[in-house]
This record gives structure tokens, C-alpha cells and sequence, in this order.
């Protein structure tokens, strides 16, 4: 039973991948027959076998390893400042209910608030530089994590507290050995779309007022009509997402086997 | 002590242990002493039970029965020392009980399992927290597993067993721990009518075999009977301890046990009492004129 369902799920993705595999290789293939004839003029997109020369140019030089170093150093940064912080809040909300009922909304319409607009205020508070940068991208990559810690708590089988107050578990026992592995299959995800948070924060951040990094890159190539360079750049803002949220997903994927 | 109902300290650094051996000899067996039980409410409090009282004495088992919401699940809770009473107390072999203790081991009625452990290591969970080493917990929740009938699904998941495998699971967990009360909570509430007879079935050759004291709440008066020594009948809430039934039918009770004449009077009998208070829970929730 098992076997044949494995194998059946193996050959599904199999050929997922190979068809959106084959739909990048068109799409570019689309794209460079359009830029070659002249139907898509090289100020708005130059053809993609110019950037990928570019790209391979850029990448070894020095400029190009501290830029990639500061953006994922912030990114890590942001992230695990986040997910401090979103942890820390969630377990409150769901320990003091009251206090989780005023402030949920506000944490939920942040979700579809451009945090990104705070940046004049904080770099008022905080001059330029990363902080900013690290202050923005980790309020981003937080509330997902605050809100999945605190759902993923609250939606834990009112048995399993009771179960451990009879066992007299002590209240380091009900956290680690109850309260976090119930709550993981949410947490988790949490974790995940904080993380992407933290790089699409950075990222735009680095756009608007660093001076360096992969974002400020984008944004000075941008400004200086460097469009092959731009696009180089942009290729590897999208790979550095892509990257870590396959990676994620993953880890995601694997954790969930281990704890069910 | 009056007052609302508070929840009793569990989450204190070291786990109490209670030593059963040095209990006195007075009263033995569980003890409620006109027990009344108040929840605090945002709009004022419930008196969940009002005065409740009675015996399980050693070794017996005993099935609280009574209408939905009339604090079944309340009383159960403070005798495994998870409610505090508001008024009089409870005693297990002349120990007021103060917390959970380790003579006593509870089974609830939604599934309990921790899902990302396999049934060893559910089994062997309460011994764990115990400090039980994990070679001696695992050996001897192997012997309980054998008891309760899932030899075979060790290295099984709770999402690969059924309702019924789960409360096994559970009840192992609580045997595990050999407890001298077992506190069962609806424990075959979910499960469908043909399960709840054979696990239950089960449960008296378990039990049987290990001779403990068992309060069992239920509100299937057929299981109750099939199953007790005595069936407490609860009234509407808030709530007393209304009659006490001693089921005279035979040990062990067998498949013919339901189709003997003297079951069919105890049945009557606890639906007769039962019917009353029901009615008035019923009409006290609007659901009868
Ligand atoms: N934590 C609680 N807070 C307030 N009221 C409660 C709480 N738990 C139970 N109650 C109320 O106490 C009464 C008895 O509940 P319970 O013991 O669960 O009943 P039963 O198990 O007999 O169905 C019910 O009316 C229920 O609504
Ligand atoms: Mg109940």
C-alpha cells in the first residue's frame, strides 16, 4: 500500500519538474527571440543571453561578494531577530488571551500594510545603514511567525495541556515535550514565510537607502540606466528567494515527517 | 474553603511524589466528601457541582452517569487533582488530595496521543516524566501494549490507528504508570456502538487482570451497567451525587451478561433516575417545553 503510494506520488512531481522546467527554458527562449528582433526594445529588457554573460562577469569580482555577503548577513539578521521576536509574541498572545484579542487585528492588518513606507520614519530614528534595513525587514519576517505561533498554540487539543498537568509534567516538560511539538505543524510555515519576509524586506530596503548590497545594486544600475547589470542583479535577488524557499520548503516538508 | 474554583499548582519545578504506601488507614479507597465545584465566569461564576459525595473503595469500579453538562467531567478533574473543590474535599486512602498524584492516572475522553510520537514512546510517555530510563519505561510499556491488544503497532503513528486504537493507547499510558485508581473520562465517547462494546469488553479483562479502582464517567447507561460494580447516577447540574446502583450481575460479565433479566431491571432502573434529571437539564437549556 504504502510503497505503491510513494512510488505514485514520486512519478507525479517527476514530470511537474520537467514541465516547469521546460516552461523557463520557453519563456527565456520566448524572450530572447523578442529582444533579438527588436519587438522588445533593450531599455526595457535587454536579451537574456546578455545578462547571463553579465551575470557571469559580475560574480567573481569582489564588489559583487561583498554585496551578496551584506545582503544575506541582513537577511539572517532580520530573520532571526524576527523570529525571536514573532516567537516571543506569539506564545504571549496565546498565554494572555486577553492581550492576544486587542492586539491580533493590528498584527493581521500589518500583513496587508506596506511596512516598507515606515522607512522615512526610521531612518530619521535611525540614520542610514543597516539598522533600518535589519529594523524593517525583521518587523516584516516577525508577524507572520507571531501570528502561526499563536493559531498553532491555540489550536492544540485541550486534552494535551490536561494530560500533562496530571503527569505533574514540569513547565519546561510541557513546553518542549507538549506545547512545541504540537504546535510545530504551524509554527513551522510560520518560519518559512517569515524568512522569505525577512529577504523580500531587505531587498527592497537595500533598494531604497543602503549602500551596498544585491537591492541597492538593482536600485543604483536602475538610476544610472545600466539595464544589462540591473537585470543581472535582479536574477540574483530571484535566485537568492527561489534558493531559500525551496531550501525551506524542504526543512518544512522534512520536520513535518519527523513529528507525525 | 470557599471561593471560585481554582486551578491547582502543576507547574511547580519537581514533580510531586506522593507516597501511597504511608497512607493511613482511614477511609481507604476515594473519598468525596461533599464536594462542590464553582467556575468562575466572565458574567458571574457556575456552580458546576454542587455537593457531591461517596466511596470507591479499592478495587471496585465505579460509573458516574448523568446528564450532558452536569459537571461528570468536573468531578472527575478534581479527583485527579487538576480542579480544586470550593467546598469539602476529596481523600484517597485518608490523603486529601491536593494535586495530581501518582496513584492516580487519567484517560480522556478526546484523543490524547501525541501525535508526532509513535505508540512506544505514547506509551511510555507519563514514565518519562516520571525519569524512568528509556530502556526500562520502553520494556515495560511493551508489556502494557501487549495488555491492551496492539502488540504489532509499536513503531505505529496515531494517524495510522483508529479511534479506538488511540484510547487503547491512552489507557496504556495511564496502566503504565500502575496506578492504584484509574480515572476514565468518556474514554469510548467517539467511538462508534460496536467498538465501545468490544473495547470495553477489553477494558474488564484489563481490568481484571490488574484489579484497580476504576471511577468511569460515561452516558451510555447500557456500558455503565455492563461494566461497574456500582452505577452513580448525577443529577442536573448544579449537581449532587442523586442515587448510588450496586449492579449485582455476575463477574466475569460475559456476552450473555446483556441478555439476562436482572440487566435489563438495572438498565430500566438507571434510566428511570436518569430520565428525571435529563429532562431537567434539557428544559433548563430550552431544548423541552
Ligand atoms: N472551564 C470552565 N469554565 C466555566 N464553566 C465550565 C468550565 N468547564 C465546565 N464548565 C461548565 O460546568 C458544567 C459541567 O461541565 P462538565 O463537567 O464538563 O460536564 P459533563 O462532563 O457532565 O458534561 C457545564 O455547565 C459547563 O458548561
Ligand atoms: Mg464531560
Amino acid at each position: 500500500m504504502t510503497t505503491i503510494g510513494r512510488s505514485r506520488v514520486k512519478s507525479g512531481p517527476a514530470w511537474t519538474h520537467a514541465a516547469q522546467a521546460g516552461l523557463i527554458v520557453g519563456l527565456v527562449a520566448l524572450l530572447e527571440t523578442a529582444t533579438q528582433t527588436g519587438l522588445i526594445s533593450p531599455m526595457v529588457l535587454p536579451p537574456p543571453s546578455d545578462i547571463g554573460v553579465r551575470l557571469a562577469e559580475i560574480v567573481p569580482t569582489a564588489a559583487f561578494a561583498q554585496d551578496l555577503t551584506t545582503t544575506v548577513s541582513t537577511v539572517l539578521i532580520a530573520f532571526v531577530v524576527g523570529a525571536i521576536l514573532g516567537l516571543a509574541l506569539g506564545i504571549g498572545f496565546w498565554r494572555f488571551p486577553f492581550v492576544g484579542a486587542v492586539f491580533e487585528p493590528y498584527l493581521v492588518s500589518m500583513y496587508s500594510m506596506p511596512t516598507l513606507v515606515l522607512y522615512p520614519i526610521l531612518l530619521a530614528i535611525l540614520g542610514v545603514g543597516a539598522a533600518p534595513i535589519v529594523v524593517i525587514a525583521a518587523s516584516m519576517a516577525m508577524i507572520p511567525v507571531a501570528l502561526n505561533t499563536m493559531v498553532g498554540l491555540r489550536a492544540i487539543n485541550p486534552s494535551l495541556p490536561k494530560l500533562a498537568k496530571s503527569l505533574n509534567c514540569t513547565r519546561v516538560q510541557l513546553y518542549w515535550k507538549i506545547l512545541a511539538p504540537a504546535a510545530t505543524p504551524l509554527i513551522v510555515p510560520g518560519l518559512v514565510l517569515g524568512f522569505i519576509y525577512a529577504v523580500i524586506g531587505t531587498i527592497a530596503m537595500e533598494f531604497i537607502l543602503a549602500p551596498n548590497g544585491v537591492g541597492f545594486r538593482i536600485g543604483y544600475f536602475y538610476r544610472s540606466f545600466d539595464i544589462v547589470d540591473m537585470y543581472a542583479y535582479i536574477l540574483v535577488a530571484s535566485i537568492i528567494a527561489i534558493t531559500a524557499n525551496v531550501l525551506l520548503n524542504r526543512l518544512e516538508r522534512r520536520i513535518r515527517q519527523d513529528m507525525q | 474553603m470557599t471561593g471560585p474554583a481554582k486551578t491547582l499548582r502543576s507547574d511547580t519545578e519537581e514533580p510531586t511524589v506522593v507516597d501511597t504506601t504511608a497512607a493511613t488507614a482511614t477511609g481507604s479507597g476515594v473519598v468525596l466528601d461533599g464536594v462542590q465545584v464553582v467556575y468562575p465566569t466572565s458574567d458571574g461564576s457556575i456552580e458546576a457541582v454542587r455537593h457531591a459525595s461517596g466511596t470507591v473503595s479499592d478495587g471496585r469500579f465505579v460509573s458516574l452517569i448523568g446528564p450532558s453538562g452536569c459537571g461528570k467531567s468536573t468531578l472527575l478533574d478534581v479527583v485527579g487533582g487538576l480542579l480544586a473543590t470550593a467546598k469539602g474535599s476529596v481523600s484517597i486512602n485518608g490523603e486529601t488530595v491536593r494535586g495530581p498524584r501518582r496513584d492516580t492516572a487519567m484517560v480522556f475522553q478526546e484523543d490524547s496521543t501525541l501525535h508526532w510520537r509513535t505508540v512506544l514512546s505514547n506509551v511510555a510517555f507519563g514514565l518519562e516524566i516520571a525519569g524512568v530510563s528509556k530502556k526500562e519505561r520502553e520494556a515495560r510499556a511493551r508489556d502494557v501494549i501487549n495488555l491492551v491488544g496492539l502488540a504489532g503497532f509499536e513503531d505505529r503513528h496515531p494517524r495510522e490507528l483508529s479511534g479506538g486504537m488511540k484510547q487503547r493507547v491512552a489507557i496504556a499510558r495511564a496502566l503504565l504508570l500502575d496506578p492504584r485508581i484509574l480515572l476514565m473520562d468518556e474514554p469510548f465517547g467517539a467511538l462508534d456502538q460496536q467498538t465501545r462494546m468490544f473495547i470495553g469488553r477489553e477494558l474488564l479483562r484489563v481490568w481484571d487482570e490488574t484489579r484497580k479502582s476504576v471511577l468511569f464517567v460515561t452516558h451510555d447507561i447500557q456500558e455503565a451497567v455492563y461494566l461497574s460494580d456500582e452505577v452513580w447516577v448525577m443529577s442536573a447540574r448544579p449537581s449532587t451525587i442523586k442515587s448510588v446502583i450496586t449492579v449485582d450481575l455476575d463477574r466475569p460479565r460475559v456476552a450473555g451478561t446483556m441478555a439476562d433479566p436482572r440487566f435489563h431491571e438495572l438498565t430500566t432502573e438507571v434510566w428511570e433516575l436518569l430520565r428525571v434529571e435529563s429532562e431537567k437539564a434539557l428544559q433548563y437549556r430550552g431544548e423541552l417545553p
